[in-house]
């Protein structure tokens, strides 16, 4: 390093950068840091890309499989082509109206993060950047973390519905601007009401956003409720349909971003349906230019909100004094220390820590509190599905479902939080790579905690599930076999997010929502689904024809039933052999991952 | 170039600068000594404008850090005790963010660039990843970004710690001829023998409040003491090295 010679430029010439050459500068960044991480991915991760890929594929198609069989359900149940369109607008305004109100939380919890525990945020603000500009470099940033589920579940169910409605091709071509303008709305309410919380309640803030959501899922329960409280028992018959219309009828204010949407991508889908008379593509232009012009108002109230009040939360929440802990072991670390009391004490350690570190980050578990209470209130509600009702054959098809949605809720909360674990174990392995245990009891200890914390939640979720639709008094085995499901995905799901997060580890990141967001948790999310999809079909399939034998018989007296007859399905020899190939693949499904996991976390070098 | 006034700044009910008034003049080299918690960082982060003091003012030559923040951070260079890098960005490619940030013309930014990869050594790896730097060559690259916009005043927050002795034999070399060339720093550190070398006046904090402001002869006039800057410092600060070997 030479000596600077330094020439001090004359104070009254120094000029504050333009907004054109600020905006270029972030553009400038991010497309930098997009090509540097799409160039390595391509040189040293080709394997992995092209393999992760497929699952993606496999599974998107699996979805577009499932949304088109649905609505060619409704399509042959459905007659009338005008109801069917009114249905189908009912679904959608319901559909994306909670997926605009999980948007919004998910947006603003994810704001928080990156705005005031962001080590490049405090780097940007002591720049002459614009605090506006950060924000909403921060923004766009969270739009990206909280909508990639959104278009990897919606894109399949809207091609789908196109498919099915022999949708014009602008139909398709509208889809991806309609979902970029919905996405932004309720992405920066929850930015706003994220500023606003910190700005007002620097005391709560975190607290106060989860407690809202809180508020918010009590009053979907309560609507939830008010809706499918119903107690016709004629399902899928006009007159249940003009009942479910006349209760999702909230949903259809005309001020909801959710019901811009789904008229502008119906009129796009049904030319021949047009409201008004005008061309229908000229109509849906004209509900995307509103979710448009929307967005981009939304985004300009943002950045005067960031201006007004960024800088001064900032310093403010920097003031805030955290509670001290006191030094009696709560009641949660004592039960766990009770129930684990069978493992060694430094793995019962380890377990005890883990729990300490995620129950005091409302980060870590407000989302995934929020999917839960949402998976409740449909458990509440499944049990319309009456035995004396007409779609009685398809109770045990919906039980099994219910054990798939646990499962898969299971898998995200895995992979955001369990998966992440090894990844930030690494910045503390001073402490643990120093101390005189065996690494190995590190993963086990991240597999324990995954155990105990997922097992008895999901376990009560799928007993509820089983209670509400009359499964546990009515097909016990049925209840003990999703049980048995249930245990062995909690299970597999644990041991895969802890082999994979010490197989693919990202030790430099320090946030466990981008170390999930990366390659290695992606690939945790799709095999987790994969794992899932076997494991429920594995039991499913055979329950379904065993227990269903007596209506199969009834629908198809001939007694011919291809695979009851042929191939031994309905048979209980049949639920005992898919329930063997079930603990076979969830062992494999254990094993397998978390001996990939310790032998790279033994060579492992922090 | 700074001037605070009567600057308090609380942490709930924890007072970390207690009506503090400081003058730092144009072409000075200051260095801010105290124990840990005494204030310092919380000073230094009120002058980069991450924290607003709960009462009293900060200016950075002549502009409020509160109220005209981005014309106060363009006459200011900071280097953190902890910096942040983006690990995807080469060297290069953050100094010429940093200069699109400072709103430096293309043809000044790149003359900048290259001349802070010369002053500072950057050549060999300034097209590399920053996550694969050492800290060391990450001390360097930001003290290059620091100064990329030639900045009337840096402010440098614990610049020795993790530096071999020649890189600080650099770090100071640089701190000096910045001094002399009509620039002003503000320092905070631990290495008494650091600001014993180099500063023009030093200021000793403790409990967030100044105890001693002046030269290092003018301290040891006001202790009547020739011991080194490390006995005046803890006489001053009245702490007593902790005994560790029983």
């Amino acid at each position: 390093m030479a000596t600077a010679e330094i020439q001090l430029e004359a104070p009254a010439t120094k000029q504050l950068p333009t907004t054109g050459s600020e905006s270029r500068a972030f553009w400038m960044l991010r497309a930098r840091r997009l090509n540097t991480m799409t160039s390595h991915a391509l040189r040293s991760m080709r394997v992995q890309l092209v393999s992760i890929s497929f699952a993606s594929l496999v599974m998107w198609v699996g979805l577009y499989i499932l949304f088109q069989q649905g609505f060619q359900f409704i399509h042959t149940g459905l007659l009338h082509a005008g109801m069917r369109t009114q249905f189908v607008h009912a679904i959608f305004n319901v559909f994306f109206l909670a997926l605009s109100v999980m948007l919004m939380f998910s947006s603003a919890i994810i704001m928080y993060g990156n705005l005031f525990k962001s080590e490049e945020v405090r780097f940007l603000l002591t720049t002459p950047s614009r605090p506006e500009r950060i924000v909403i470099h921060k923004f766009h940033e969270a739009v990206f973390y909280s909508c990639w589920g959104f278009l990897l579940l919606g894109s399949p169910m809207l091609i789908a519905y196109g498919d099915t409605a022999l949708s014009p091709w602008y139909y398709y071509v509208l889809l991806v601007p309609f979902m970029l303008a919905f996405v932004l709305i309720p992405a920066a309410i929850g930015a706003i009401a994220c500023l606003l919380v910190v700005r007002l309640l620097p005391t709560v803030r975190l607290h106060a956003l989860v407690i809202l959501a809180g508020i918010v899922v009590v009053a979907g329960l309560f609507f939830g409720w008010n809706i499918l409280a119903y107690q016709n028992r004629d399902l899928m018959t006009m007159n249940w349909f003009q009942d479910v219309l006349a209760r999702l009828e909230y949903s259809e204010q005309r001020l909801l971003p959710s019901w811009w949407l789904s008229t502008g991508l119906l009129e796009a889908a049904h030319p021949a349906q047009s409201r008004t008379g005008r061309p229908a593509w000229l109509e849906s232009f004209y509900f995307l230019a509103v979710l448009a012009s929307n967005a981009l108002l939304l985004q300009l109230v943002l950045a005067t909100v960031a201006n007004r009040c960024f800088r001064v939360s900032y310093s403010e929440l920097q003031g805030v004094t955290r509670s001290q802990r006191n030094n009696r072991v709560s009641w949660i670390d004592r039960s766990v220390a009770f129930v684990c009391r069978p493992l060694p004490a430094t793995l019962r350690m380890f377990v005890i820590k883990d729990l300490r570190l995620f129950r005091r980050d409302p980060m870590q578990w407000s989302q995934f509190a929020i999917f839960t209470s949402l998976l409740l209130l449909y458990f509440f509600n499944v049990r319309r599905f009456d035995y004396a009702g007409t779609l009685v054959q398809w109770v045990t098809v919906i039980s099994f479902l219910n054990v798939a949605v646990v499962g898969l809720i299971l898998s995200t909360f895995t992979t955001r939080f369990i998966f992440p674990m090894i990844s930030l174990e690494g910045r503390r392995f001073w402490v643990l790579g120093t101390a005189p245990i065996k690494r190995d009891l590190v993963l086990w200890g991240k597999f324990w905690f995954a155990c105990v914390g997922a097992i008895p939640p999901c376990s009560l979720l799928v007993l509820a599930s089983d209670i509400s639709l009359k499964i546990a008094t009515r097909l016990p085995l049925v209840a003990v076999i999703h049980q048995v499901t249930c245990w062995m995905l909690c299970i597999g799901l644990a041991a895969m997010a802890v082999g994979l997060g010490a197989r693919l580890p990202n030790l430099r990141e320090p946030s466990p929502s981008k170390i999930a967001a990366g390659f290695g948790g992606t690939l945790n999310l799709v095999l987790s689904a994969l794992y899932i999809m076997a494991l429920v079909l594995l039991t499913a399939v055979p329950c379904f024809f065993w227990t269903e034998t007596a209506w199969l018989t009834k629908i198809n007296p001939e007694g011919s039933f291809i695979f009851g007859g042929t191939i031994g399905l309905g048979t209980p020899g049949a639920v005992m052999v898919g329930v063997s190939l079930m603990l076979l693949l969830a062992a494999a499904a254990t094993i397998v991952p978390l001996r990939i996991g310790i032998r790279a976390f033994r060579r492992l070098e922090f | 170039m700074i001037n605070l006034k009567q600057v308090t700044r609380t942490y709930g009910t924890k007072t970390a600068v207690d009506c503090l008034d400081l003058h730092i003049h144009r072409g000075e080299l200051f260095a801010c000594l105290g124990h840990n918690g005494a204030g310092k960082t919380t000073t230094i982060k009120m002058m980069v404008g991450l924290l607003q003091p709960t009462a009293g003012s900060v200016e950075i030559a002549g502009f409020d850090v509160v109220t005209e923040s981005r014309q106060a951070s363009l006459r200011s260079g900071y280097v953190p005790d902890e910096p942040y890098l983006y690990d995807k960005l080469s060297g290069r490619e953050f100094l010429q963010f940093v200069a699109e940030m400072y709103g430096l013309p293309p043809d000044v930014a790149s003359n900048s660039i290259e001349k802070q990869i010369n002053d500072f050594g950057l050549a060999g790896f300034v097209d590399q990843l920053t996550e694969c730097y050492s800290h060391g060559m990450k001390q360097r690259l930001v003290f290059a970004s620091a100064l990329l916009h030639d900045p009337e005043l840096l402010i440098v927050d614990e610049p020795m710690v993790g530096l071999d002795p020649r890189s600080m034999r650099l770090v100071k070399d640089l701190l000096k001829t910045r001094v002399r060339k009509g620039g002003t720093v503000f320092m905070s550190t631990h290495t008494l023998a650091v600001a014993e070398e180099i500063a023009d006046r030093i200021g000793v904090m403790s409990q967030g409040r100044i105890q001693f402001l002046g030269t290092v002869a003018e301290l040891r006039e006001q202790l009547s003491s020739d011991e080194s800057l490390e006995q005046l410092f803890l006489t001053l600060t009245d702490e007593e090295p902790a005994n560790f070997v029983s």
